[in-house]
């Protein structure tokens, strides 16, 4: 990399060299049975240069041909890309617990154990078809720059998930955990698929009208999809955020604070630098309501003028395409009511287990609309059934301003999110029954 | 290459091997708003080896040769790892071994266009878009890929297939004080460059539908009789009944086997739906899929009865039927799974203006915005829509996003128009991307939909 480095220096005012190397390995039970096992092993560089305030790059496999990298990097200059940034100096990146040694060692018989662990653990309890998937990973990154930076890490983690299967459907009530070593699904987390699936049973049909939504963390993602977008400094910068001119005031509930947390213990996803080598640090963007910080990547800080947040990631397929400004563990802050207190606190309402859709819709502006799949139909405090065909729909803007609690409890339901459920009164709920 | 991947298969201790090497060229060139935000234009590569050993059957991805050894190993102990925990049975279906050289059918071939005449182009289409009234900003690309695959396997396939895919496609974003309305807009195909050219009428259509919705209303949430454009039909047909049809995604939940069976009535009458990724010019086109096995078309349902799925030789001894050619990976990096290409619902005898009197009272839904299924349950959004009266269309209406169950909608297709049209991009997610998902149909009329509004 100090190599390639050194050769992109001769055509450039600035360069950086990133380099990932990936592993994944996965296996999947379906209806009791190995269905699928799979691994990948990945590794790229990814070189950008800066010449005359010019941005060019390029990306490679492998280094057995340098000086095509750099002449390709230089070919793209002539896009005339502007890049109004210096790229981060040296610094001692945080030290994070982000990988155990352990995770080296694990092959398919572990995960086939921990996934028959599950299912022997639910058998006999629900009545429906259990499926189960387990998964370990191990990602190397190294950033090198001009500006003498020469950061690295290792991250990575294992995770178990089990569904069980409404009789005829693929909807399903699930749990997933993850972790920074080899792990099984708690019996408390297997009680509540149990107890969950059991009252969703029955099929009803839901009315129509505003009522008490309870957002689940498997279907939140409808919900932060619209304040990310509002969030990022892209947004801000092209006049597409809502959240324009607004830093300071209160634009959601003050019960809600919604953080970026790449430090956060004990999560598998945290990161001590991101993708441009910048140091990653506790950022709450939304405090007690209040808007108080937009997160960005180095591009975005530069042309709005503002601190780099260390917000820079390059996505799942990190060495083509460039740095965007993104999220690396994001969440909500814990609340002060039980699951059970916020079921019972809902006179006619719906739990939205998970949500279709969350990725479409007029997603600047703030609108949801998506299929329950499934959502729990709730009435006097009881779960009553399994809602068919009901959609869930709003204005995150509008909705989250009338948070009526917080759960007390993080759930990870991905491995870059830890949320709380949330329950929202007056949502537009689309049901059947007449 | 096909040698040397010979040679690679013959040091496996398999039943059954195949290896895909794959070089992936793609040329991207992006603006957010007038600026130019990236040009990129790059090539990587890998391999994807699979494992047959007894009944179990595994996949290994990597980026370096020099691991395809490991990846063999490591494929062969998935297989056996499968085997020892009774897991599946995996068996492959025959098919013929092929020797094969495809080059793509290009009307204009797009690697030999130079970088700065694509800048140019998709600048010109951009400014298109940003001259018009109330819009804000847009985002646009230029997206060239080509995938030059290399596949054999242990029984003597051995295939050199090169795809091509081009697009200029975005967002156009019109505001008006704190309002904001987005709508999608995308030329290109598998076809080449020439479907890039001259198409300077949708850009300024796209640009006045989104300009059009910052006067328009919302949509009421309830449950409307609607009549989806071709867009709309298309993006019913792939979510919502062809993810359905991929016979991956049932195999292992015996219920919905037992719905699914061939021959089951499903659907009304007036429903008819085909995968055909053999019809020349089209998104969807190609000719042996990741597999090795050359894609067929496949008559998935007639007069609203079952009569085809799509299938990998491993599902299609599954269900004892046929292999179709849908076995399709994104590119070097994943494994190949069950995928659609082209799909689209058959069109009728009816004029489209004779299905609004049909339609009497309720909603005129055009263009997609995206959907997701799961199982039997799908949504998917539409970019705009108007309110119909009495037969008569209306005022136009935003934010339409409808649910429904497969089944229960099949069965609520009263009528399918005599027009007919393919979506020019793709991009369905089912784990990986698929680019080629192409799909569509003629105007439909289905009662009883959930529509979510906001």
């Amino acid at each position: 990399m100090e190599k390639l480095l050194e050769m992109a220096m001769d055509a450039a005012d600035q360069a950086e060299v990133f380099f990932r190397a990936q592993n994944i390995t996965r296996l999947t039970m379906r209806n009791g049975s190995v269905t699928e096992t799979s691994t990948s092993m990945t590794s790229g560089y990814s070189l950008r240069i800066i010449r005359d305030g010019i941005l060019g790059s390029a990306c490679t496999r492998n280094l057995a041909d340098r000086r095509d990298l750099v002449s390709n990097a230089v070919v793209s200059l002539e896009g005339g890309v502007e890049a109004g940034y210096r790229l981060p100096g040296p610094h001692d990146p945080a030290s994070l617990d982000t990988f155990h040694p352990s995770i080296d060692g694990l092959g398919y018989t572990d995960l086939a154990e921990v996934c028959r662990s599950v299912l022997d653990s639910l058998k006999g309890r629900v009545a429906g078809q259990v499926d189960c998937s387990g998964g370990f990973e191990k990602k190397t990154t190294r950033v090198v720059n001009s500006n003498s930076l020469d950061v690295s890490s290792t991250a990575g983690g294992f995770y178990v998930g089990a569904q069980v299967l409404f009789p005829a459907t693929e909807t399903s009530i699930g749990q997933v955990r993850y972790s920074l070593d080899k792990c099984g699904l708690p019996s408390e987390r297997l009680d509540e698929i149990v107890e969950l699936y059991s009252r969703g049973l029955e099929e009803v049909e839901a009315p129509t009208g505003r009522m008490k939504v309870l957002f689940h963390p498997h279907a939140m993602n409808t919900l932060t999809w619209r304040l990310r977008s509002a969030l990022s400094a892209r947004s801000v910068y092209f006049g597409t955020s809502p959240l324009i001119g607004r830093k300071g005031e209160r634009v959601l509930s003050d019960r809600i604070t919604f953080v970026e947390d790449p430090h956060a213990a004990g999560a598998i996803g945290t990161t001590p630098f991101d993708d441009e080598g910048v140091p990653t640090r506790k950022l709450p963007l939304i405090r007690d309501g209040v808007f108080e910080s937009l997160y960005t990547n180095l591009d975005y800080a530069a042309r709005l003028g503002i601190e780099p947040t260390g917000s820079g990631f390059r996505g799942e397929d990190a060495i083509e395409g460039l740095p965007a400004a993104g999220l690396a563990q994001e969440g909500f802050e814990p609340g002060d009511m039980t699951f059970d207190e916020m079921v019972s606190s809902m006179d006619e309402g719906v739990i939205l287990m998970g949500a279709l859709g969350a990725h479409s819709g007029n997603i600047i502006n703030g609108d949801f609309s998506v299929g329950m799949n499934p959502g729990l139909l709730v009435r006097n405090g009881r779960i009553v059934g399994r809602v068919r065909d009901g959609m869930v729909a709003g204005n995150v803007w509008d909705v989250m301003q009338r948070v009526i609690g917080v759960e007390d409890r993080i759930h990870d339901p991905s491995s870059w999110a830890r949320y709380p459920c949330v329950l929202l009164d007056g949502v537009n709920v689309s049901g059947t029954k007449a | 290459m096909r040698e040397r991947l010979g040679q690679m298969l013959s040091k496996v201790s398999a039943d059954f091997a195949d290896i895909r090497y794959e070089i992936r060229r793609q040329t991207v060139v992006s603006f957010g708003g007038r600026e130019i935000k990236q040009v990129n234009a790059g090539s990587t590569d890998g391999f994807v080896v699979r494992a047959r050993r007894g009944t179990g059957f595994s996949s290994a991805v990597v980026s370096r040769e020099e691991d395809v050894p490991r990846a063999f190993a490591l494929a062969v102990e998935g297989a056996d790892t499968m085997m020892g925990s009774g897991g599946r049975k995996v068996a492959l279906a025959p098919v013929p071994v092929v020797e094969d050289e495809v080059e793509p059918e290009l009307n204009g071939d797009p690697r030999l266009i130079p970088v700065s005449d694509k800048i140019a182009a998709t600048r010109a289409y951009n400014e298109i878009l940003l001259g018009q009234k109330e819009i804000a900003t847009t985002s646009i690309s230029y997206s060239e890929v080509c995938r030059e695959k290399f596949y054999a396997n242990t029984e003597g396939s051995s295939i050199h297939e090169t795809l091509v895919t081009v697009a200029i496609s975005g967002e156009v974003v019109a505001k008006r004080g704190g309002l904001l309305q987005n709508v999608r807009v995308a030329v290109g195909g598998a076809n080449g460059w020439e479907s890039l050219v001259g198409r300077e009428d949708v850009f300024l259509e796209r640009a006045g539908i989104a300009g059009r919705l910052l006067d328009a209303e919302p949509v009421r949430s309830g449950t409307y009789d609607v009549i989806l454009n071709p867009s709309m039909a298309g993006v019913f047909t792939h979510e919502a009944f062809g993810h359905f049809s991929e016979a991956d995604i049932i195999e292992d939940n015996p219920s919905m086997r037992a719905k699914m069976a061939l021959g089951a009535k499903l659907g009304s009458d007036a429903v008819g739906m085909v995968a055909d990724s053999t019809l020349p010019g089209q998104l969807g086109r190609y000719v042996y899929d990741d597999e090795g096995v050359a894609v067929r078309r496949v008559q998935l349902m007639k007069n609203g009865v079952l009569t085809g799925r799509l299938h990998s030789r491993a599902t299609a001894a599954s269900f004892g039927e046929l292999p179709t050619g849908h076995c399709v990976a994104e590119d070097y990096r994943y494994e190949p799974i069950v995928r659609m290409g082209t799909i689209f619902i058959e069109p009728g005898e009816d004029s489209v203006e004779s299905l609004f009197p049909r339609l009497g009272n309720g909603l005129y839904i055009l263009d997609a915005k995206g959907g997701q299924t799961s199982g039997e349950n799908f949504t998917f959004g539409a970019q705009y829509g108007f309110l119909v009266e009495g037969g008569s269309v209306g005022s136009m209406v935003r934010d339409i996003n409808i649910m429904g169950n497969l089944f229960s909608t099949l069965s609520n297709i009263s009528g399918t128009a005599s027009d007919f049209r393919l979506s020019e991009r793709g991009g369905c997610g089912k784990g990986q991307t698929n680019i080629k998902s192409n799909y569509g149909g003629p105007h439909v009329l289905i009662s009883g939909m959930v529509v979510g509004g906001v």
